[in-house]
């Protein structure tokens, strides 16, 4: 900085304009100089400091550079905005899903830009594997194993940190399932133009062997891109909600299939035994059972008669009057307990989201929130504030054919990528009630079905092949609305391997739609397992 | 053969040297560094062809080759290398005791730059064959105006005489570019006239950094000692303020037509640093400041453009897949790069064949840089425009007198300044405003406007001492005007 000062003062000073003025830059300020301006310095200087200024600018550079790319370098990289995450989800092969018989149900295909795009097998698949495409994200199975199936994302945090080093960084898995194709398709068929869903499930580890909502949807229409755009919006107009998978988030009345719950409540605490009986109860049938100035009505009392039910003839004539006075002796406590245990008021410990099955709306002052004694009554046999999942249903049948304890419902079985394979273990959830409980139940059911009484109320279900045991369900949905259609249940009765739910939206009463349907899937189930 | 008629060759070519008054002068310092740096941008094309083979045999299922020892684009990093030793050996044969250290660091940034031209899809932009040969070619038109302006500018009188005249074709430049301007991404920086096209903007600021070291080196000594009195504050004399006032109004007007905010912060911070070079005087710093502050709220305000930027700048992620995309989408470029890089080539991963930032090569290269080659490459490169920056700051403080220093200092200062407007842009110090990193953007106007500034300062750096130019002719208003503020 001295140079300038040097040369300046070997500058002959009359050549330059003003260069009197200025000459000697370190000058000190002159009497006449205002006061403010401090002390003069001379360019030299001033260029010194302005150079510390831009130093300091770049040393902010440096530190700003060093923030993104040391400290936020993990957030931000693996975040799902960032475009690497995006365009391996773009460019990488997704692994292919199968189901447990090594039938394909999705794999890829590529478009004119050879950018990969999903294919999947049926439509019945819809509500479960969802789809997969780059504009419109991911739903159901494709969702909820995104991350191993496009492989960006390693559980091992070592091999994560060094994942950017290697040739190629992503390993996507392939995922075999717990589904059979063959079953999805046969319950896709049952189900035909209805709006519904079936669930059927291994109760002895979980295994969900099928599970459709109908309406079906095309999601390699979604997946590809050509199309891609047209369908979904043509989906999200649908008047029928396709989009929603039923089986696992659609809310609906159960009807008289939750009696089963009620049953499990009662019994386990000693609220009635297998023999009790209302004395009451035959007369109650032509007018209705007042309790609390409302009267709980039954529509059946021509096949009983002046008979007093005892637990497995109700269960068999599906005796509202009984379950409702049983609900009311067990009381809210019991029944919100039971319930719980079984998955009720939180979402299911599931691979894909649930909705939230309730026995009521909450916010009353009797235990589980419940308003009074005649919504328990109510609830008792399925009506009142009761919304449930079809899944739900399903683990209420699987729990009563597996000996009263609920196995946690899982969709695979195997993910198997470069690095090796992960099994996925039958897990046991809760143990709900004792086994001596859940046998007598499960009689009851097999009398719902195959009983003198019970087989009108479940026409179709009984199989001559092979003992099924299961509760019908017609959710009374208020004046002018067909009532939704239930099913629930499991087969062999003797060693029970696969338990079922159908609901079929404003079809009428159980007989009419969804115990056939039921019947359907068993024979299916039977014709799978022979080979 | 004997070695007499070699030896007396050589005395021949001596002989015609010397009529011709040609004395090359020996440059070792700056054929050093052009060594390395050609040494530097080979290595950078071997990693990006080395990277490209492997990429290649991952996608066609294969092992990659063993021997991947291979240049991405052996003919313009050749051509380009070649250049660079071209002008070295003119400014050799020139003679002059000239700046080396200028020459290699511009040829490093601009390899840099061209080699992430070379990397990206070459259909980006460029008429000329791709990115990268359009990226090429201006690079050599720039290292010719370096050579030329290096070699031949050996007095600055055309410079310091015409000041005004300079002004007035920043002003012509300035309406041209509201007359034949185009939008482009709501920015009207470029003119096109017939097949010629560029942004007046970068040439602007070479001019008036001219300007500016006229105006100031004449009026330095009023601008140091005079004051106006306004109440009780004790002011800058006010005559010499209006052309800060102008300067201030000239960037405002910047923004609002064109709605270049890069240029017109670029502008109003050199021309504040520089008045503080020539006065010394922090209140005019802070005055300067004051009024920036409260044009920029008043444009916040009135300019849509600017409430927009600042906004996304305040929180981009509010709106990371819409407005704050390229912000976002930048900052995950920094954060996938980390500490070392992805390599050349190893990221910028494309989503349907685009890279994931659309203005790249333009607005983020540092981004870009930060990716593939890391912290280090950023701070590597930001370290070669300090060093751009000293040698400019240097050269001004060896000047011999003001009009020299101020120019020196205004021409380095220009690429300082902008190089941290746009670095801090894209780190998200500051808004985000669409000006050029300077050599390393592709873009013809900013290479061509960068290059005469370095060809400027090599010329000012001499370090032989010359006659200063003869006083300027003054005129019957000049005098009043000296006697007056006499």
């Amino acid at each position: 900085m001295a140079g300038h000062e040097r040369v300046g003062g070997t500058r002959p000073p009359s050549r330059f304009p003003g260069g009197q003025r200025s000459a000697g830059h370190a000058r000190p300020v002159s009497g006449s100089a205002p006061s403010w301006a401090g002390r003069r310095i001379g360019i030299g200087a001033a260029l010194g400091r302005v150079a510390m200024v831009l130093a300091f600018a770049f040393g902010s550079l440096a530190l700003g550079a060093g923030y993104w790319q040391v400290i936020e370098s993990q957030n931000l990289s693996t975040s799902g905005d960032d475009a690497a995450v995006i365009a391996a989800a773009r460019n990488v092969l997704r692994g292919e899903i199968f189901d447990r018989d090594g039938a394909r149900l999705a794999w890829n295909k590529r478009d004119k830009n050879d950018e990969p795009y999903r294919v999947y097998a049926d439509n019945s698949l819809s509500g479960v594997i969802g789809y997969a495409n780059r504009q419109f994200g991911t739903a159901g199975l494709e969702n909820a194993w995104n991350a191993q199936l496009s492989g960006v994302v390693s559980a091992d945090p070592l091999r994560e940190l060094t994942r950017k080093f290697q040739a190629d960084p992503s390993d996507p898995e392939t995922l075999k399932t717990t589904l059979v194709l063959q079953l999805q398709e046969a319950a896709a068929k049952a189900l035909g133009r209805n709006r519904g869903a079936v669930v059927m499930l291994n109760p002895r580890t979980g295994e969900v062997l099928a599970m459709v909502s109908t309406p079906t949807y095309d999601a390699s229409a979604i997946a590809d891109p050509t199309t891609a755009e047209a369908t979904f919006q043509a989906l999200q107009d649908d008047r029928r909600t396709p989009l929603l998978p039923r089986a696992t988030q659609g809310l609906y009345v159960p009807g008289s299939a939750f009696k089963i719950v009620t049953s499990m409540a009662a019994l386990s605490t000693g609220a009635i035994t297998p023999t009790t009986t209302y004395s009451n109860q035959p007369a109650a049938e032509s007018k209705g059972w007042l309790i609390d100035g409302f009267r709980v009505r039954d529509g059946h009392h021509p096949m009983t008669g002046n008979k007093a039910l005892d637990f497995r003839e109700a269960v068999e004539a599906s005796c509202n009057i009984y379950f409702a006075e049983t609900g009311v002796r067990t009381g809210s406590e019991a029944l919100t307990d039971y319930a719980t245990r079984l998955g009720f008021g939180a979402a299911l410990p599931f691979d894909l989201p649930t909705g939230t099955s309730q026995i009521t709306n909450g916010g009353g002052s009797l235990p589980g929130g419940f308003k009074d004694r005649v919504e328990i009554a109510n609830a008792a046999y399925g009506q009142a504030e009761v919304l449930v999942t079809p899944l739900q249903m399903a683990l209420v049948a699987a729990t009563i054919a597996n000996d009263g304890t609920l196995m946690k419902p899982h969709l695979v079985l195997e993910a198997t990528g470069k690095t090796g394979t992960t099994t996925v273990n039958p897990q046991v959830e809760q143990e709900v009630v004792s086994s001596g409980i859940a046998h007598e139940i499960g009689a009851a059911m097999r009398l719902a079905v195959n009983g003198d009484v019970g087989r009108f109320f479940t026409f179709g279900a009984a199989l001559r092949t092979m003992v099924v045991a299961g509760k019908s369900g017609t959710a009374e949905l208020g004046p002018g609305q067909e009532p939704h259609s239930w099913f629930i249940g499991f087969a062999p009765y003797d060693d029970p391997q696969v338990a079922i739910a159908v609901l079929v939206e404003h079809s009428g009463g159980g007989d009419v739609k969804a115990s056939p349907i039921a019947g359907d899937l068993l024979r299916a189930w039977r014709n799978w397992k022979n080979g | 053969m004997t070695a007499g008629p070699v030896v007396g060759g050589l005395r021949a070519v001596g002989r015609e040297a010397r009529r011709l008054r040609i004395t090359p002068r020996f440059r070792g310092r700056e054929l050093t560094l052009l060594l390395f740096v050609a040494f530097a941008l080979v290595a950078g094309d071997i990693s990006l062809g080395a990277t490209r083979l492997v990429q290649a045999a991952q996608e066609a299922g294969e092992q990659p080759p063993a021997d991947l020892v291979v240049l991405a684009a052996p003919t313009i990093l050749t051509i380009y290398i070649a250049g660079l030793f071209l002008v070295h050996a003119a400014l050799v044969l020139a003679g002059r005791r000239t700046d080396q250290i200028l020459l290699p660091t511009m040829g490093l940034l601009g390899g840099i730059g061209l080699l992430l031209m070379i990397r990206l899809p070459q259909d980006l932009a460029g008429r000329l064959g791709g990115l990268a040969q359009t990226q090429l070619l201006w690079l050599v038109i720039g290292l010719i105006i370096v050579t030329g302006l290096a070699v031949a500018v050996r007095n600055d009188v055309w410079l310091r005489r015409y000041k005004y005249t300079w002004a007035a074709v920043g002003v012509g430049l300035l309406l041209l570019t509201f007359v034949f301007g185009r939008d482009i991404n709501g920015a009207r920086l470029t003119v096109t006239i017939g097949p010629f096209s560029g942004q007046p903007s970068e040439l602007l600021k070479v001019i008036l950094v001219v300007f500016l070291a006229g105006y100031l080196s004449e009026n330095r000594p009023l601008l140091q000692e005079e004051s106006t009195r306004v109440g009780p504050f004790r002011l800058p004399p006010l005559p010499y303020l209006a052309p800060m006032v102008a300067m201030w109004a000239i960037a405002l007007g910047v923004v609002i037509v064109q709605s270049d905010l890069g240029a017109a912060l670029l502008f109003f911070a050199v021309f504040l640093l520089l008045l503080y070079v020539s006065t010394a005087r922090v209140s005019f710093v802070v005055l300067g400041l004051a009024a920036f502050v409260a044009g920029a709220g008043l444009l916040y305000f009135v300019v849509d453009r600017v409430r927009t930027r600042i906004d996304i700048w305040v929180d981009p992620f509010a709106d990371p897949s819409g407005a704050g995309y390229q912000v976002v989408q930048a900052l995950h470029a920094f954060a996938r790069g980390g500490l070392i890089g992805t390599g050349l080539g190893g990221g910028l991963p494309s989503i349907a064949g685009r890279p994931p930032i659309p203005a790249l090569h333009t607005d983020f290269p540092l981004a870009a840089l930060g990716e593939e080659l890391g912290l280090v490459g950023i701070l590597a490169v930001l370290g070669l425009y300090l060093v751009l920056v000293e040698r400019g700051l240097r050269i001004a403080s060896a000047a011999q007198d003001e009009f020299r220093a101020i120019l020196a200092a205004g021409l380095s200062l220009v690429i300082g300044v902008q190089a941290f407007i746009i670095a801090a842009g894209n780190l998200k110090l500051i808004p985000l405003t669409g000006i050029t990193l300077p050599f390393v953007s592709y873009g013809g106007s900013s290479l061509l406007a960068n290059s005469v500034i370095v060809g400027l300062l090599i010329a000012l750096s001499e370090r032989t001492r010359e006659p200063l130019p003869p006083p300027r002719v003054t005129s019957r208003f000049r005098r009043l005007v000296d006697r007056g503020a006499a």
